[in-house]
């Protein structure tokens, strides 16, 4: 986070703790592109990404308050992004679909020419274990707050993780490198 | 030792691990499959970090905008207004039951006391339904939705006018201990108000319908 945006932040935080629609506005237009990519990253559908924007940045307004300024101002947005996210796959009563990954990942493994790119390797990834690919290799929280925020344990997130890698290993055909 | 887990590398990239790991670590010193499955898996977190941001499709602030002032004035309405419209209900319906209304303005006392238990009769049944109405509003709990733009609006309007209609019931009570059309201004401020908290839960019912929510 740069000096330019803490600056900003700062200026901006007294009003749009009042409720000021300017306010509320500039920090939307500075937050939302990367609220949106975190949501899009770990939600299945565009939709549901623009969805738990729009609730993030209901709750920012609603709870802005509260924010006492412990952390940076990203790090509490992206907080509460990431856990509407989380309750959005809930919700959706997403599935597990490890088996059915494997079922064809070998089919793809065998040919180098159909090697998929990193993105779409992501994208195929099960939705918790994307989820936890994101929020620890890019967002950078640790097992603890993933655990927290997922209401799970430690151990389920670092063994989604490491599942994870090793299927993106497979898919990304680095071992036909190595 | 065998060649390290995936497991075993991620955690070779906690902090704070290093005494648990130590074994791990002098393997992964000695040995250049674990190095170079090591250096994969951090190239592999740079190149995930490196990946361009999905762009969202559309702005969303009016919507977003629209749906928090819309929870604000409700949240003021509730604290403020509440307690003073179930006041002004009471009292409504004691100006209401007042006996004899009708006495003073050369009315028979008979019509009068029929005219009055009407008036009751219906003030009374518009209030319960308007208190119907907002516990299923308060049910559907629509601060928690996730509402589009246009629905956000119509709400807003709806919202604004119950806020102006509640005013004016707060207003009636309390002219209408003198007026002579008090009891039925009351019956036609909160027949209104039943209107408006009804187009109100069907604007959110009915889009929650249509969302399959």
């Amino acid at each position: 986070m740069d000096s330019l945006r803490l600056a900003q932040d700062a200026a901006i935080l007294p009003l749009a703790r009042k409720g000021d629609p300017v306010a509320q506005e500039a920090l939307y237009r500075a937050y939302s592109p990367q609220v949106y990519g975190l949501a899009r990253r770990i939600c299945r559908t565009r939709e549901d990404a623009e969805d738990v924007m729009q609730e993030t940045f209901f709750e920012v307004f609603r709870s802005i308050h509260q924010f006492r300024g412990e952390g940076s101002l990203w790090g509490w947005v992206k907080t509460i992004a990431a856990s509407k996210a989380l309750m959005r796959l809930r919700r959706n009563k997403y599935r597990d679909t490890d088996e059915l990954v494997d079922d064809v990942a070998p089919q793809r493994r065998e040919d180098t020419a159909l090697r998929m790119d990193l993105e779409a390797a992501l994208e195929r990834l099960p939705e918790v274990s994307r989820a936890v690919v994101w929020l620890h290799d890019v967002e950078g929280y640790t097992h603890d707050e993933i655990a927290q925020m997922m209401d799970r344990t430690v151990s389920f997130s670092k063994s989604q993780l490491a599942r994870a890698h090793a299927r993106l290993r497979r898919w990304l055909g680095e071992e036909v490198v190595a | 030792m065998n060649h390290l887990t995936m497991d075993q590398l991620l955690e070779l990239r906690e902090p704070g691990r290093e005494p648990e790991l130590e074994a791990g670590r002098k393997h992964l010193e000695l040995c250049p499959e674990c190095q170079a499955e090591a250096d994969r898996l951090a190239q592999r977190m740079a190149r995930l970090r490196a990946l361009p941001s999905p762009r969202p499709g559309r702005d969303q602030f009016p919507a977003i905008l629209a749906r928090f002032q819309a929870n604000r004035r409700r949240t003021q309405f509730r604290r403020a207004g509440l307690a003073g419209l179930a006041v002004a209900a009471s009292v409504t319906l004691a100006v209401v039951l007042r006996p004899a209304a009708g006495v003073d303005r050369g009315i028979p006392t008979q019509v009068a006391e029929q005219t009055s238990e009407q008036s009751d009769s219906v003030l009374q049944s518009m209030i319960s339904r308007s208190q119907q109405l907002e516990a299923a509003l308060n049910a559907y709990d629509p601060d928690s939705r996730v509402i589009d733009g246009r629905t956000a609006a119509i709400a807003a309007r709806l919202e604004d006018q119950l806020s102006a209609i509640d005013r004016q019931i707060e207003m009636s009570e309390a002219i209408g201990r003198r007026a002579d059309d008090g009891p039925a201004a009351q019956v036609r401020l909160w027949r209104e108000r039943v209107g408006l908290l009804d187009a109100l839960v069907d604007v959110h019912l009915t889009r929650a319908s249509y969302a399959g929510m």
